[in-house]
């Protein structure tokens, strides 16, 4: 029985190793050996070795430029999403008193998350732009005698449009490690004379830290891989590293787009890593 | 001393005792600022979609701004009939027949993984790591991966290959951090005891883990399904010749400025409602059969 | 002897888990078929670890198992014919009562129509009939504990092992649970051993009580035995009912001797059989709790046969049939005498009061010492 137990574990694990290793260990070895090569000008690799590709991608300041852009939105939407994950979060576990409604609550914050992201995306032009919804509504009220055209196709949309599509992945985790606070902690806290603002920078935030770690993670990586929601809700006013990549995939610059795709991947890795050094995320999910 | 500085004096006091308390006196003024908080996220969350369901409802003057034109069902016929639509049936009929192999797939096997991993075995930090790489990696960046991965190997993409794997490979790290949290629940003294009655493995996995753990495989499924039904990232460079839905949908963003592109929006939302309304329905039955708290005590 | 069924004999058995602490030390011990017997002792001290082992849950390190004339280190749990009643019942959430009990008959393949001839005639046995269509979430504690019950007796072992079935149970329940595992188990006529941490439940129900420490047996023998003549402090000390005196020996004659603590009177207490403490010895006197009669400090008795020793009053507890009294300053531990509740109110005592605490210097035993 003993002796037996890593062979069982390796049995169940091998179908995820079957997956995990053609589609996710492989492509990226690829995509690193492409990072070195030359292209042909056609499409076709030549087979050297060369680190002109990362001098390319590591000096050029469209580089710098783009890594700014993402690493802006991935902030902003990081920092809104938190907040609003965090607060929502906080108030259907401590401020609703009947756990049925907080669940039902719950879900119809989830709701949306099955559904298509690129549609939800889309259904902010007719608000957001120049003869939408809100220029409208403040054009009647008075309020603006020009549309405002900040609202579609800018930075602000592409915020919005990741605010919009994110904030489940901080909910839901933080909900989860919030849930899983006893109360009674709360009401010792509260015995002991906390006020609420006490109870929440001491006991609240600590102990959601774990959700707070994953939803980071989800978010921060979601942002730094996309390149779809930058390119339309910005009306190509605004670049992404990803997006860049796609540009030179479709004009066959292999070569430069891999060098760009593994600087972004080990940032994105370091970045997960480092998150994860903090939480134990393993252990906090299966305990 | 006034009433009222007395009033004054106690207020804060009163305040702190009801700080989150969740069973006592008046709500705290924290209460209404979160649940406006949580009304407006709300209203974000849904407003703009529920434009777009609305205004693919517009006869053929429609545009893609309010004020609504007409009322009618044109843009879904134009949706399915014109050519410069692309081909919108076809595309929903491979993406709903590829979910449903990603689903089958990552139930399966999320399920075995979270099985391996309820012990320690050796390399269980690497296959974690693994995962949680996949989960992290950029999907285009994993896409073209495959691409140049299959290319190089001389296998042409298509959806039901390249696609099918590379979008396993996101749906499958996620699968398996749910069924973490599932087997979390799960007491080992019920494998035990299966055991201790005579059970064979086999036995304890069909007639006690698997049933106790039936309502998180049916999560586990929705995920699968509906991560695979919107996938695009990974997608987009590994579908080969034939699109995908979300490519479909990517491609009309680009091209098609009518509310035809609202109608597909409608069509695939009451398709993820249909999917999600049969996965919760089928938990709650299950939960319900098992009649938690019924007879009181 | 010739061997029974329900035999059991532990022989040299052995735990590590690391290979370098060990859970349990080379134990020896023999149950007898039908024995009803509790492992007592406190949380890690090893006797669940016993328990899996015989069942089949957790390999040995070293030493044997042999139940009915049979090795059965290696075998699976059911090729063991024992059974086992799980700490909190681990019954089957997704099952109904029936369907709990007559789980090991379906993983037997038996048919659905003869497994619940079997199933329903032990739901009867357990008077569960009217709650048979029910859910485990659905019951009452007590109820899960007779489903737990039957679930492991269907099998027809011919060992049930019990892992603390009388924890998740509240006071008033937990009284009556015991009868009815006592009923139980003269019904079923198979060895019973059971694991707790109380040792009120373990004197109430068992044969043969064997009291351990840190994964060692310290005394294996019957509950009045094992009460009423612990063999060491620790023993007397966990079973309760005792009052710990230690000292040095000062003299040997006749069948006693003297001891004193530091700073205290000399006692005296009989020898029995331990011949080889001698002069200056280091040893341990166990006075039975309600072998104490507490007297005014004015009493007469006879210095030959009875010790006394003056002491206050610390705390007074009412126990309902006795009176418990807390003493103050005879022994390094508490020192406690059970009063009979007629025999206080005779002359009741309150806090403070100074009393000479007295009893036969032949109800005094002396202990081993480990």
């Amino acid at each position: 029985m003993t002796v037996s137990r890593p062979l069982v574990g390796w049995l169940y694990i091998s179908p995820l190793m079957l997956v995990l290793i053609p589609f996710f260990v492989l492509p990226i070895l690829v995509v690193l050996v492409a990072s070195v090569f030359e292209t042909d000008g056609f499409g076709g690799l030549i087979p050297t070795f060369t680190l002109a590709n990362y001098r390319n991608v590591l000096t050029s300041a469209l580089t710098f430029n783009l890594y700014y852009e993402t690493v802006k939105f991935t902030v902003l939407t990081w920092f809104f999403t938190l907040i609003l994950g965090f607060f929502i979060a906080y108030f259907l576990v401590f401020h609703v008193r009947n756990p049925l409604l907080a669940i039902g609550l719950f879900l119809i914050c989830t709701v949306p998350f099955w559904t298509s992201n690129i549609i939800r995306m889309i259904s902010w032009i007719p608000l957001l732009g120049k003869e939408g919804l809100i220029n409208s509504a403040l054009l009647r009220i008075g309020l603006i005698h020009e549309p405002l055209t900040f609202l579609l196709y800018s930075s602000f949309a592409v915020v919005v449009a990741y605010v919009h599509q994110l904030t489940i992945f901080m909910i839901v985790p933080i909900f989860n490690s919030m849930a899983r606070i006893d109360k009674r902690v709360v009401e010792a806290a509260v015995d002991a004379g906390a006020s609420r603002f006490d109870i929440m920078r001491l006991i609240v935030v600590p102990l959601s830290k774990s959700g707070i770690a994953l939803g980071s993670i989800f978010v921060a990586s979601i942002v730094m891989g996309d390149f779809f929601v930058t390119k339309v809700m910005s009306g190509g006013s605004s670049a992404s590293v990803v997006g860049a990549f796609y540009e030179d995939i479709s004009v066959l610059q292999y070569p430069s787009a891999a060098a760009s795709a593994v600087v972004l991947t080990v940032i994105l890795l370091a970045m997960v890593s480092l998150i994860l050094r903090t939480v134990d995320i393993r252990k906090e999910i299966t305990q | 001393m006034s009433a009222a500085q007395q009033a004054a004096a106690l207020a804060p006091a009163r305040a702190k005792q009801r700080a989150i308390s969740p069973s006592r006196g008046g709500r705290p003024w924290t209460f209404y600022l979160l649940a406006t908080l949580f009304t407006f996220y709300v209203v974000a969350l849904y407003g703009p979609m529920i434009c777009i369901y609305i205004l693919s409802f517009q006869d053929v003057r429609g545009g893609l701004v309010f004020p609504m034109k007409g009322l009618s069902l044109h843009w879904f016929v134009d949706l399915f009939t014109q050519v410069r639509t692309g081909d919108v049936k076809g595309a929903f009929d491979r993406s709903i027949k590829l979910a449903i192999l990603v689903t089958i797939i990552t139930v399966v096997v999320s399920f075995m993984a979270a099985m391996a991993f309820r012990r320690r075995f050796p390399g269980d930090n690497v296959v974690f790591s693994l995962m949680i790489g996949s989960l992290v990696a950029p999907g285009l960046v994993l896409g073209i991966g495959v691409g140049l991965l299959f290319n190089a190997l001389g296998i042409d993409t298509s959806w039901y290959g390249s696609a099918l794997g590379a979008q396993l490979s996101w749906t499958l790290p996620f699968g398996v951090l749910v069924m973490f949290a599932v087997m979390s629940r799960f007491n080992p003294a019920w494998e035990e005891a299966a055991r201790d009655l005579g059970a064979t493995p086999w036995q304890i996995i069909r007639l006690v883990i698997i049933p106790v753990l039936a309502p998180g495989l049916v999560a586990v499924a929705l995920f699968g399904f509906t991560l695979s039904y919107d996938e695009f990232a990974r997608t987009l460079q590994t579908a080969g010749p034939q699109n995908t839905l979300p490519l479909e949908i990517w491609s009309m963003t680009l091209n098609v400025t009518s509310p035809s592109l609202y109608a597909l929006g409608t069509v695939t939302t009451i398709i993820s409602f249909i999917i999600i309304g049969t996965a919760l329905g089928a938990i709650v039955l299950m939960q319900k059969r098992r009649g938690a708290r019924v007879g009181g005590h | 002897m010739a061997v029974s069924r329900g035999d059991i004999e532990l022989a040299g058995l052995s735990k590590s888990y690391d290979g370098v602490h060990s859970v349990v030390h080379g134990i020896n011990l023999k149950i007898p078929d039908g024995a009803y017997c509790c492992f007592l002792g406190p949380s890690g001290c090893g006797k669940t670890t016993i328990l899996r082992m015989i069942a089949g849950h957790e390999d040995p390190t070293d030493g044997e198992i042999v139940i009915g004339g049979e090795n059965v280190v290696g075998l699976a749990p059911v090729q063991r014919g024992t059974a086992m009643m799980f700490q909190s019942y681990a019954l089957f959430p997704h099952l109904s009562v029936r369907d709990n009990i007559a789980f090991a008959l379906r993983v037997r393949g038996l048919s659905k129509a003869d497994r619940y001839r079997q199933t329903d005639a032990m739901i009867e046995k357990v008077r569960l009939t009217e709650l048979a269509d029910r859910l485990p979430a659905q019951l009452s504690g007590g109820q899960q504990q007779r489903v737990a019950l039957a679930r492991a007796a269907i099998t027809e072992p011919r060992v049930l092992l019990l892992d603390e079935p009388l924890s998740a149970l509240d006071e008033q329940l937990r009284v009556q649970m015991r009868l009815e595992l006592q009923r139980m188990q003269r019904e079923l006529g198979i060895t019973f051993v059971h694991v707790t941490h109380s040792q009120l439940e373990a004197i109430a129900l068992a044969d043969m009580v064997v009291v351990m420490e840190a994964g060692q047996i310290k005394q294996a023998g019957p509950a009045r035995e094992v009460y009423a003549s612990p063999r060491d402090r620790y023993v007397a000390e966990f079973l309760g009912g005792q009052n710990v005196l230690s000292g040095k020996v000062e003299t040997i004659e006749g069948g006693r001797l003297m001891f004193a603590q530091p700073d205290r009177k000399t006692l005296a207490a009989p020898l029995r059989g331990n011949a080889r403490i001698g002069v200056g010895d280091r040893i341990d006197v166990a006075v039975r709790r309600d072998d104490i009669e507490l007297l005014r400090p004015d009493a007469e008795i006879s210095p030959q046969d009875r010790s006394a020793l003056s002491s206050r009053v610390l705390a007074i507890e009412y126990q309902g049939s006795f009176v418990k009294v807390m003493l103050d300053a005879i022994a390094d531990e508490e020192f406690v005498a059970y009063v009979p509740e007629r025999v206080f109110f005779r002359d009741p005592l309150v806090i403070g009061d100074v009393v000479l605490a007295t009893w036969a210097i032949d109800h005094a035993r002396l202990l081993e010492r480990t």
